[in-house]
């Protein structure tokens, strides 16, 4: 499934761009946040080399110099200087707990860790030495203690942690993305096969249940409503049938007698006349009822077609045969175009023929001064349709009612009733037409003539001759 | 031929006004053993019991339909039937003559058509086997015997080649009419007939050397531009 690729994908990339952002953001919070901390305060030891410089020998001893004095009380620190021999000759609240001489081993010591708990800090004077004291537990003292060749690795080491970040990420990400995947997969499934009309069942478990839930739900209410659907056109398409094979009993007896009496010679000239017009309205009244039962038929799809492959040319040749050989008007000029001998379209021979006769008689029937017709096969330009184009250079119907042709009588899409005829013809050739999933279309304008044009697949128009 | 008149004709159809009808008609025509049913049951009983020669069958009953009766009829005989039905669509059609149907009629007919058709299946099945001759005609100076598959005239004979005798047989069966090129080479080169267009117009010209007086203009085989070919004969 191609589309559970691509959300992995997406997902794996979003998780590198995530764990590189806080990596980052990580990196950034220590600088700024951690060791800020650190040089908030001026450090221990600066404060003591300030101390160390404030502090001079006078006449009297020593002066601790007022910015020294400000820095320790702020500190709430103790100064002491310890001259070479150990001893503490000057000192300012320097704790009486403490010793007044240090030997050299304990100045060693504190000036590493503590004075009895006091961090202390050490810098140097032209006397001896200056030890300032911070109170317990105020400062942590470390020592750091590194390689040489550990610090020259270092760069390397960060440099293949980042990166051992990055593909453990990647790694993470892969893993729990296809984890993902497998639980969406079967959600995928159904939702392409929803929207392929087919049937759709996910096991409703884990995370997902209540969309698997949803999906089959969904699948559930399209089959109903499909099976509703496909119910209602049955039915109605059954009752079209049912009342059309009702109406042939009746209309069997109305032709036989009538055509009875038509050649009955018991009966006067004149009223045989009549019994004829009785016989043509019923034959009539035969067509139309067979018309609309086609008609409904291909409207529900309850049409059965017998496709094979046909040469558009000898529909066309046959149609046009057939009208010359029933006789047709003087008035009228029926001809054939054909472009190409072997154009071909996979569909059924008897719907095809009456789509093509329909549209001629269509020519015939609204063109009562004459006209002519052209029959015309023709492939379109890219070769995937072939065209049946039958055209007249007739009166035309004006080109805002042509939409109105292709509607089915007396339904409320069609905006003005029939005119003449029945009125099934067109819509029935558009039905056949996209029975054979073609289309049907009019050109034509008032005094234009008409082209009315039946577009199919073209099913495989050169083949061996 | 009136022997056939004397057949026994099975009239099996529900409706009774239809079946009247039916029946006025056939008596009407000449025939005078009539049987009616209007059920399966009933006409089974009649079939078994009268040995009718031909049935004219409903295929909707009240009690089952035409078929299932014919496949029952067929266990026993094999008399020739014809559907008469309401049921027009092209499955019913096929059904009712694959499974043996002589002919099959849609309602509403014409009483001229069910005599005619009730009457060419009666001759065919009953009346003694007449050996199917082919037509002998006049074409102008030229006397066309497709029996003997040649044609006559004052310059003496010409035979007729296997191909030229079956497009004249076709042209002949449809005279007057136009017969499209396709059903042409259909009839002389059967359903791949497609590239032999140019073929047919070569038979033609040679049909046209021997039955016409001026071969390249026409008067009793005459093209139609972009269609076919029409045979004119004027009979008599």
């Amino acid at each position: 499934m191609d589309g559970a690729a691509h959300i992995l994908r997406r997902f794996a990339r979003t998780t590198i761009v995530i764990s590189v952002f806080l990596l980052i953001l990580n990196f950034i919070l220590l600088g700024v946040w951690i060791f800020k901390g650190m040089n908030v305060e001026q450090s221990p030891y600066s404060l003591v080399q300030t101390v160390a410089e404030a502090l001079q020998a006078s006449s009297n001893g020593f002066t601790l110099k007022k910015e020294g004095e400000q820095l320790l009380e702020q500190n709430s620190a103790w100064v002491m200087l310890i001259d070479d021999k150990g001893k503490v000759i000057w000192n300012r609240d320097l704790p009486i707990s403490l010793d007044r001489s240090y030997s050299l081993t304990e100045v060693a010591q504190f000036s590493r860790n503590y004075l009895m708990d006091y961090p202390v800090y050490v810098w140097e004077h032209a006397e001896g030495l200056v030890v300032v004291g911070f109170p317990k537990t105020s400062m942590a003292k470390y020592q750091f203690n590194v390689p040489v060749g550990w610090v020259k690795g270092l760069p390397f080491r960060i440099v293949v942690m980042v990166l051992g970040n990055a593909v453990l990420a990647l790694l993470l990400s892969l893993l729990i993305g296809s984890r993902l995947i497998k639980s969406i997969k079967p959600l995928l499934h159904g939702i392409y096969s929803l929207a392929h009309e087919q049937d759709a069942y996910v096991e409703p478990k884990g995370v997902f249940s209540g969309l698997a839930q949803s999906i089959n739900h969904t699948s559930l209410l399209l089959r109903q409503k499909d099976a509703s659907l496909k119910a209602r056109d049955e039915a109605r398409s059954n009752w079209i049938a049912g009342i059309s094979h009702d109406i042939r009993t009746p209309l069997s007896m109305v032709l036989g007698y009538a055509s009875e009496l038509e050649e009955s010679p018991a009966v006067p000239a004149e009223q045989r006349q009549q019994a004829a017009i009785i016989r043509q309205q019923g034959e009539k009244l035969r067509s139309l009822v067979s018309d609309l039962n086609l008609v409904s038929m291909l409207e529900y799809d309850m049409q059965p077609l017998h496709t094979r492959r046909l040469r558009l040319s000898v529909l066309a040749r046959q149609v046009a045969s057939d009208f010359l050989n029933q006789g047709l008007d003087d008035r009228f000029m029926l001809d054939v175009d054909i472009s190409d001998e072997q154009l071909q379209v996979k569909g059924d021979e008897k719907l095809l023929i009456r789509a093509i006769t329909n549209l001629v008689q269509n020519s015939i029937h609204h063109n009562p001064e004459g006209c002519q017709i052209i029959v015309q096969t023709s492939a379109s330009s890219d070769g995937r349709s072939c065209r049946i184009i039958v055209m007249d250079n007739g009166q035309g119907v004006a080109e805002r009612d042509l939409p109105d042709l292709l509607k089915l009588p007396y339904s409320s899409a069609r905006r003005r009733p029939v005119r003449n005829g029945h009125g099934l013809g067109l819509p029935m050739v558009a039905r056949i037409a996209k029975a054979h999933q073609g289309q049907f279309s009019l050109i034509s304008d008032e005094g234009q003539g008409m082209q009315a044009i039946i577009e199919l697949p073209a099913g495989s128009c050169s083949e061996q001759t | 031929m009136e022997d056939l008149k004397h057949k026994k004709v099975l009239i099996v159809e529900d409706e009774l006004e239809i079946r009247n009808m039916i029946d006025r008609f056939l008596r009407k025509e000449g025939y005078t053993r009539i049987f009616c049913a209007a059920s399966c049951q009933e006409a089974l009983a009649i079939c078994r019991a009268d040995k009718p020669d031909i049935a004219i069958l409903d295929v909707m009953l009240p009690d089952g339909d035409g078929f299932v009766l014919l496949t029952s009829i067929r266990r026993f005989s094999s008399m020739p039937v014809l559907f008469l039905s309401a049921r027009g669509e092209d499955e019913d059609r096929l059904l009712g003559l694959g499974l043996g149907a002589d002919d099959y009629m849609v309602k509403p007919f014409l009483p001229r058509e069910l005599m005619l058709r009730l009457h060419i299946i009666l001759r065919r099945v009953y009346a003694a086997p007449v050996v199917e001759q082919l037509p002998v005609f006049r074409l102008g100076a030229y006397i066309v015997d497709l029996e003997g598959a040649v044609v006559r005239s004052d310059q003496g004979e010409q035979a007729l080649t296997a191909k030229e005798h079956a497009l004249l047989v076709k042209l002949y069966h449809e005279r007057g009419r136009i017969v499209t090129s396709d059903a042409l080479c259909q009839a002389v080169w059967g359903d791949d007939y497609f590239g032999y267009e140019n073929t047919l117009m070569v038979h033609i010209r040679r049909i046209r050397e021997k039955i016409e007086a001026h071969p390249s203009s026409p008067e009793h085989l005459i093209t139609v531009r972009g269609l076919g070919y029409k045979l004119i004969v004027t009979e008599g």
